[in-house]
């Protein structure tokens, strides 16, 4: 998908281009940032992530596994011990809990990569190394035509480099 | 990771976006430079080659010793009993509660939103994963029969008989692998963003296709922001709970027995405060030294061991107040079992380990209050050695004097390591510091990416009151 | 011998599959473990072909004669596939009713001794060489016939350790034959004044001692209850006379030492050594004799306030009939005997309690030690030509300043029958290996009436071996004169021949090991007269040396057999070592610690040993206990397991490996004196003490000796009991008010509740069968409960639970000194016991009682508890195994599963008896120095019992093995499990009955009454396990005196 990718030395500068760039509709807009900015977030008006389903999920399921299995096991083979009972809740609540995170947590990663697309194998356009150090990114994902107008668009707020990828 | 700074409202100017307003760097000025001269510190030194051919040294030993007990059988340690458990077991609680630093400075500073954590959490991630990696060698090297250690792990198995639920080792095995898991996990998430910087700035073809592995094609956009920082939060979120229980699992082991000095309702948070404190000695054992001769002074700053000495301080009243209780429930628990197994330890058989934690844990650390010391790197590295050794002996006096001076008169009796135990026991600070130092050449030291969020980012126009100063 | 058809079951079995595995698994012992182990389990049947009467799996008892002591108990030989792996005492005795001592059980370990003689050897330039027997014999038989052509045959010297019967009679024939003089019959710890004392007052050796008619025993010295006469039946006596507590007799001990049957008394008056006999006619005078010697002058010899003195003359006049023995050692002891025999007298207890009329005939004819040192002149004059010994070890424990082995060497030819190595076969010129008692026949005759039979139990161990009757028989045959007075083929048909009733009647006796009958016993010649001792003041030295025989070693022999060396002494609780006893107060003086090292030094001689701290000694007094350091004669290297016994050198190891260099030899110490009555003078001196600067601990199982108020051993006086005082009302240590009570049965309320869970016929586990631990389950094992009552008011401390337990539990002993880690070895003996790794599963606790700041003239009592694993019903040790090596079968058992042990050693951790053991090395490997059991010594195991591997926990298992053979014994034959059917090992072999064990669900076994009595108690009662072991209090007899201050 071809698209106009532009970088920015300052963060403000980004800001504002990115604000006109959805003003005018221009297409699909990418921010990347060095480091977590949510003003972009809030600009650009994101949803609310689904990660935390995954989390409720996977620690729902640990929770339940945790509690069950022990109960399984102890119920298979009774064998008193100190004159305990056989199936001994209070004790099976530390594995519930153990496996509550354990689970839930390793939920939460899995959904983080699902929803961000993550691992990412192929080399894609629109990304270029300085957005790691110390440039913001701007991708404008949008058909030649409009391609000039997004160019120009922040050139005005003077970014570095602009150009057509894709 | 992730930001820790609440979105600027709209319209107003924007402003640097920093985590705490007494947190701030002067000299750091671009984000280039942060990724500069933390890369720098990744060139290994003659230092650190030699530091780290000692640490292997020290490894190689105590896996030689294992491998003689092992075949010579648990006599040749210096078990005598009544007493069953000895260094190994005090080795094993020691570097797990070191392990508790790392997570309480990543995850519960990060709910707590204290941002002097960003400078040291990367370090201590690391420490906890390494430590817990070492405390998890314990248990089953000091077993009788360690080759038979998967018996403790409930997996299927012909005769379909299970682990016993009921025991305090069983859920250790649980605890310790989910922190294990899980601190890991933390540790590689936060890792991702910097995985992608180190991809961007390296030369190395090799090197830079490994990262570029690791990063798993990480790319900086927005939408990767947002899941990050939730996926970070609730990571937080899970990781808060788990370093609460892991040590008071831990501490199960001794408060579910019925032993004078072990029966304690205390045991749980006594052990988890104890833990956070032999965590963040450990911490300034690691942090200070790196910090001088990584020449990061300037990031982590005076401010930031400041706040954390005074972390620690709190933590060491904490400690200390556990210690009081533990003495009056001993004195007024009305059995003779106990007041005279506190009576043994404290003044009779094993004072001296008693008065070495009392001195270190709970004397030493009161200078902490003078802010000069608070602020003095010497000193702090000089204090936090004394927390490691008091912390040490704590666990010893809390296994061995109740070991030894139990319920039965006839079996009371004393304990002295061997050459075998303290061989391990190198070995295992071997162990640790061989992992540890090839982290800090091989990974970035401190989160770059999430650094970059305490220093202004680059206006064109700039903000009223904003910025570095 | 007693078989059972155990092999063909009338009935079916009704085991189900799956039940059979639940019993392995919930018996966890021998079979399953034994599959397991990492040793591989080599040959299991020692047969090919096995013999008619064995089955194997299956055990053959044979009822023969102890031959430890000269007491001849009857004891029952367990074998199992032609090894005899246990031996127990024979019921049908007369003499110890089926009890045996720590001594008698390790007649084991010197039929198996590693170190046993296993071909004859000939001295031929200093060095051993192995020699065919005929050589031996031919060099013999040559040697007797020169002597008597030389007509110096009747010098020749034969010297026996005594033991009662026809092979003293055999002996002597076969010495005449070839025109010898009798030979000695040589029991070193016998105590000869009261022999001729008893003699001259009774007119026989050793009278019945009737304890249960006696309402007051006083014992000057006499040990009854370690060593002192017949132990076990005086002591099975004195155990029922003191549990029939309506007519329970006081007791008291006077002597200058508490020895463990004066920690048994009421009342300890420490007289000063030498001053009995005086205190002994202060008593005669009191009840009227005219004797010289008031109340006032005894109490000043003595040291004993007269006040003392005077009440105890009264209760020894109001009591009737009472009891008064002497078993002194010094210059003066037939004095002190026959005014004790006087005393007797004049309160009307002979024929009550000293019962003249059954007369224990085990001692007659033992020589008197003057005879033996008589002997030994005549050696060294170089009169003798041949001397013979058989047993014995006067090179050992002869006092060394009688210099034996100058004059021994003078005998130009000298002949061992000997079953091992020890000092006096080391000087020996020809060594003719003799058989083990187990492996021989012979006879002996214990009390008036009774004939107590000895049959092999087993083949021989070592084929070259031949006992010393057959040899005498082929020699006797070799020489023309002789061989008409031996017609027999050999020495059994000999036995049998002269046997009352001939060959039929003897095997006829065989099967109870018992016949009716008696034999003519050989007088002992009439003393000299006059003892050579000197008064005991005149002697140089600060503190009186008071020397003793050991407890379990005797005069030194049995200091080979590691169960006796790992036995801790009944009194100072040390193993594997020497000790100096010194009273508190002389160590405070001296500023001496436990363990610093003493030089013992006296006219004859020096030792060095560690110093003991003990209540029970008068501060002028030192004790040392003889039978420890024994040596050999070349200076050799340390023992090492990677030499194994070879012929070459295994003759220079003095007393075998397990003895050798082990603490000091007190013969060293003694002058050679003898009493009126000729016998040995052990307390005759006195020694002059000096610490060497050197320290040691030493090695002993004593943590505190004190119980600091726990209430483990408890005891109660007679008063209260009587009074119904003595229900157990001990105040828990711990707060809190949990149920104490027990379900019926014993049963533990939770653990109950627990089962009812899986009981339930809905239970998980219940699907064609109902769970196991369901009382309806066909196996009935959830009907059961063992249990285990321990009268403390019987138990004497004696210790023989304790090698019972060793014998039947495969347990090894670890004290030797090779035994420790090979790294850092310390060679030092009893090293591993200093580190506490002593693996006695029941262990035998001594705690004292009062003398609380240890001063001299305080009352302190001693109190003995046998510990084990109390099969708690809520074991506090089963939970916290994260593997289920331990948990709660059924029928109440603490069930240890060995190869489910992974070694965490927490269940030892959070046991509150701290009765758990670990397995620190491979003691079962036989490659690892730490090897416990070298061959042949592995043959005693019990096949029942594996052997564990490195790195497992161990307990007492309530012999498992014995319970589940029983019960599986009742189902093959159709049958219930008949009441006290069987038992535990330690109460089997109990020498004072102390120990019940059963079932206490069901009320028809014995245990049940025991657990309903007033005394029962049980120990941490307040920490809620509900132990399975009942203690019943000890019953002290306070003095009128402290009743009066009191």
């Amino acid at each position: 998908m071809p698209g106009v990718i532009g970088a920015f030395h300052e963060m403000d500068s980004a800001y504002y281009a990115l604000e006109e760039l959805k003003k005018k509709r221009l297409g699909d807009l990418t921010v990347y940032t060095p480091t977590a900015h949510h003003e972009f977030d809030e600009l650009l008006a994101r949803p609310e992530s689904h990660v935390r389903r995954w989390t409720l999920i996977g620690g729902a399921f640990g929770i339940t596994f945790g509690y069950f299995i022990w109960v399984w096991i102890t119920r298979y083979w009774p064998l008193v011990v100190g004159g305990k009972a056989i199936v001994t809740y209070v004790p099976f609540t530390i594995f519930a809990f153990e496996v509550m995170v354990l689970i839930g947590s390793l939920a939460t990663v899995v959904g983080m990569f699902a929803n961000s697309r993550l691992p990412r194998l192929t080399a894609t356009v629109g990304y270029d190394p300085r957005f790691s150090g110390g440039h913001y990114g701007v991708w404008v994902e949008t058909t030649p035509d409009k391609a000039d107008e997004a160019m120009t668009v922040m050139r005005q707020h003077g970014a570095e480099e602009v150009r057509r990828e894709g | 990771m992730a930001t820790t700074a609440a979105p600027l409202p709209m319209g107003e100017p924007l402003g640097p976006n920093v985590a705490s307003a007494d947190v701030h760097f002067p000299a750091i000025k671009t984000y280039e430079q942060v990724d500069h001269e933390i890369i720098n510190t990744m060139r290994p030194t003659l230092g650190w080659f030699i530091l780290l051919a000692l640490a292997i040294l020290a490894m190689l030993a105590g896996a030689a010793t294992w491998t003689y007990q092992i075949y010579e059988g648990l006599g040749a340690a210096g078990y005598q009993p009544p007493v069953m458990w000895g260094v190994y077991i005090v080795s094993f609680v020691f570097w797990v509660g070191i392990g508790h630093a790392g997570t309480l400075i990543s995850a519960i500073l990060y709910l707590f939103r204290a941002g002097f954590r960003t400078s040291i959490y990367r370090v201590s991630e690391a420490m906890t994963v390494f430590a817990v990696m070492t405390a998890g060698l314990f248990p089953i090297l000091h077993l009788g029969r360690p080759w038979k250690f998967f018996y403790l792990i409930p997996y299927p198995h012909w005769r379909l008989i299970w682990p016993n639920p009921k025991s305090p080792l069983v859920w250790d095995v649980f605890a310790i692998l989910t922190y294990l898991t899980v601190s890991a996990t933390f540790l590689y998430v936060g890792l991702l963003p910097d995985f992608a910087i180190m991809r961007d700035r390296e030369k190395n073809p090799i090197r830079k296709r490994l990262f570029a592995t690791l990063s798993l094609g990480w790319r900086n956009s927005d939408r990767e922001w947002r899941h990050f920082a939730r996926a970070y939060l609730f990571l937080a979120a899970f990781a808060t709970p788990l370093v609460l229980s892991v040590h008071s699992v831990v501490s199960f082991d001794f408060a579910m027995a019925n032993m004078p000095g072990w029966h304690e309702t205390i045991f749980p948070p006594y052990f988890v405060a104890g833990a956070i404190y032999s965590g963040l000695g450990m911490v300034f054992t690691l942090v200070i030294p790196m910090r001088k001769f990584f020449k990061l002074e300037h990031y982590i700053t005076l401010n930031d061991l400041d706040a954390a000495a005074k972390m620690c301080l709190f933590v060491s009243m904490v400690v200390g107040l556990a210690y009081l209780t533990e003495f009056q429930m001993g004195w007024l628990a009305g059995s003779s079992f106990e007041q005279e197994y506190w009576w043994n330890r404290t003044f009779g058989q094993w004072w001296w380990a008693e008065w070495i934690i009392l001195s270190c844990n709970c004397l030493l650390p009161m200078s902490l209050f003078s802010r000069k010391l608070r602020r003095n790197p010497g000193w702090l590295f000089a204090l936090s050695i004394f927390i490691n050794i008091g912390m040490w002996f704590e666990r010893f006096t809390i296994i061995i004097p109740t070991l030894s001076h139990e319920f039965e008169p006839w079996q009371w009796g004393t304990y002295m390591p061997t050459w075998v135990d303290m061989g391990i026991l190198l070995g295992s600070f071997g162990f640790f510091f061989m992992w540890f130092l090839l982290f800090i050449k091989q990974l970035p030291v401190m989160a770059m990416s999430e650094f970059k969020e305490l220093i202004p980012a680059k206006m064109k126009q700039r903000a009223a009151g904003g910025g570095a100063h | 011998m007693s078989e059972r058809p155990v092999n063909d079951s009338k009935k079916k079995s009704n085991v189900k599959r799956r039940d059979f595995l639940k019993i392995l698994g919930v018996s966890g012992a021998a079979v399953s473990a034994a599959a397991c182990s990492p040793e591989p389990a080599g040959k299991l049947i020692p047969y090919l072909v096995s013999p008619d009467e064995t089955v194997p799996g299956v055990s053959t008892y044979y009822a023969t004669t102890c031959r430890e002591c000269p007491a001849a108990c009857g004891i029952i030989a367990e074998t199992r596939d032609g090894r005899t792996i246990k031996l127990e005492g024979n019921p049908a005795h007369p003499l110890n009713r089926g009890a045996i001592c720590a001594r008698g059980q390790s007649a084991l370990q010197q039929l198996y001794n590693p170190d046993r003689l296993r071909t004859p050897l000939v001295k031929q330039a200093g060095t051993w060489k192995p020699i065919p027997w005929k050589d031996a014999l031919a060099m013999v038989g040559e040697k007797l016939a020169d002597a008597r052509a030389k007509g110096t045959a009747g010098n020749a010297v034969f010297i026996n350790q005594h033991e009662s019967g026809s092979l003293v009679e055999f002996i002597d024939q076969w010495l005449a034959a070839f025109g010898m003089k009798p030979h000695l019959s040589v029991e070193f710890e016998a105590d000869q004044a009261t022999l001729e004392a008893n003699r001259r007052a009774y007119g026989v050796a050793w009278p019945r001692l009737n304890f249960s008619a006696a309402r007051l025993i006083v014992s000057f010295g006499a040990d009854f209850l370690d060593g002192w006469g017949t132990s076990v039946p005086q002591q099975l006596d004195f155990a029922d006379a003191r549990t029939n507590f309506q007519t329970a007799p006081r007791f008291v001990y006077i002597g200058p030492r508490r020895s463990l049957t004066g920690l048994n008394a009421d009342q300890w008056i420490a007289c000063k050594p030498g001053s009995e006999l005086a205190i002994a006619q202060a008593l005669l005078g009191a009840m009227g004799h005219r004797t010289g010697t008031s109340i006032a002058q005894a109490a000043t010899a003595s040291g004993v306030s007269a006040e003392v003195l005077t009440t105890l003359a009264n209760e020894l006049k109001a009591a009737a009939p009472s009891m008064v023995l002497s078993g002194v050692r010094t210059g003066d002891a037939l004095e002190v005997a026959a005014t004790v025999a006087e005393i007797n007298r004049a309160a009307g207890n002979v024929g009550k309690t000293i019962l003249p009329d059954e007369p224990i005939l085990a001692f007659e004819g033992i020589s008197r030690y003057s005879e033996l040192a008589d002997a030994v002149e005549d050696m060294r004059g170089g009169r003798v030509p041949v001397a013979f010994v058989r047993g014995a070890n006067p090179a050992y424990f002869l006092p060394a300043s009688l210099k034996f082995d100058d004059a021994f060497a003078k005998v130009p030819f000298k002949v061992a029958f000997a079953t091992q190595p020890d000092e006096t076969v080391e000087q020996c010129d020809l060594v003719l290996p003799d058989l083990h008692a187990l492996e021989n026949w012979g006879d002996a005759q214990p009390v008036k009436g009774t004939l107590s039979l000895q049959q092999p139990a087993m083949d021989k161990v070592f084929s070259e071996t031949r006992s010393a009757g057959d040899v005498m028989i082929a020699l006797a045959k070799a020489d023309p004169s002789a061989a008409r007075r031996f017609p027999q083929a050999d020495y059994r048909t000999w036995v049998m021949e002269q046997f009352a009733g001939g060959p039929r009647a003897f095997a006829a006796g065989l099967a109870t090991g018992i016949a009716s009958g008696n034999m003519s016993v050989r007088r002992t010649p009439g003393a000299r007269g006059t003892g050579t001792a000197p008064a005991l003041e005149q002697a140089s030295g600060d503190y009186y040396l008071v020397t003793y025989p050991h407890t379990l070693f005797g005069d030194g022999r049995g200091a080979n057999k590691p169960w006796l060396q790992e036995l801790p002494d009944p009194v100072s609780k040390i193993v594997w070592s020497s000790w100096v006893e010194l009273h508190p107060e002389t160590a405070t003086k001296l500023g001496i610690e436990r363990g610093d090292i003493l030089e013992v030094k006296t006219a004859a001689g020096t030792i060095k040993a560690p110093a003991y701290l003990y209540l029970g000694i008068r501060p002028d007094t030192i004790a040392v206990a003889l039978g420890q350091g024994h040596r050999s004669r070349a200076k050799l290297a340390p023992w090492n397991p990677a030499n194994n016994n070879n012929a070459q050198n295994f003759l220079q190891w003095g007393y075998g490996r397990y003895a050798r260099d082990v603490g000091v030899n007190a013969f060293d110490l003694i002058s050679a004196t003898t009493d009126a009555a000729g016998g040995f003078v052990w307390t005759g001196t006195k020694a002059s003490i000096t610490k060497t600067g050197d320290h040691e601990t030493i090695p002993s199982t004593e943590g505190s000796a004190r119980q600091h108020g726990r209430g483990i051993a408890q005891a109660a006086t007679i008063a209260d009991l009587l009074g119904g005082k003595v229900k157990d009302e001990q105040e828990p240590l711990l707060p809190g008010e949990a149920p104490h009570e027990y379900l019926r049965g014993m049963r533990a309320p939770v653990a109950a509740d627990a089962q009812g869970e899986i009981g339930a016929p809905t239970a998980a586990d219940s699907g064609t069968l109902l769970g196991l631990y369901d009382p309806r389950n066909p196996l009935g094992m959830a009907k059961r409960r063992w249990a285990m009552t321990i009268d403390l008011a019987k138990c004497t401390g004696c210790s023989a639970c304790v090698t019972a337990c060793y014998a039947e539990n495969n347990l090894p002993t670890v004290g030797a000194a090779w035994q420790n880690a090979t790294v850092y070895a310390v060679h030092k003996t009893g090293y591993n016991i200093v580190r506490g790794r002593e693996m006695n599963w029941l262990r035998l606790e001594r705690y004292f009682e009062g003398a609380d700041d240890a001063k001299f003239g305080e009352e302190f009592e001693g109190r003995f508890v046998p510990m084990l694993c109390q099969q708690c019903g809520n074991a506090p040790c089963e939970p916290v195994c994260p593997v289920f090596a331990t948990y709660h079968s059924p029928d109440g058992l603490n069930v240890q599963v060995y190869n489910r042990c992974v070694g965490t050693r927490y269940c030892s951790n959070n046991c509150p008896y701290k009765v758990r053991y670990f397995n620190w090395f491979g003691y079962g490997e036989s490659d690892r120095p730490q090897y416990a059991f070298p061959e042949p010594l592995n043959w005693q195991l019990n096949p029942d019992v594996t052997v564990r591997g490195k790195g497992v926990m161990e307990k007492c298992t309530f012999c498992v093995h014995r319970i589940r053979e029983a019960e599986d014994r009742a189902t093959l034959e159709g049958r219930e499990l008949i009441p006290d059917e069987f038992t535990s090992a330690c109460a089997a072999a109990c020498p004072s009955r102390a120990i019940v064990f059963g079932d206490a669900m069901d009320p028809k076994w014995a245990v049940n009454q025991h657990i309903e009595d007033e005394r029962a108690y049980t120990v941490f009662k307040e920490i809620n396990a509900f132990p399975a072991v009942v203690y019943l209090k000890r019953i002290n007899h306070p003095s009128p005196l402290t009743a009066s201050k009191a």
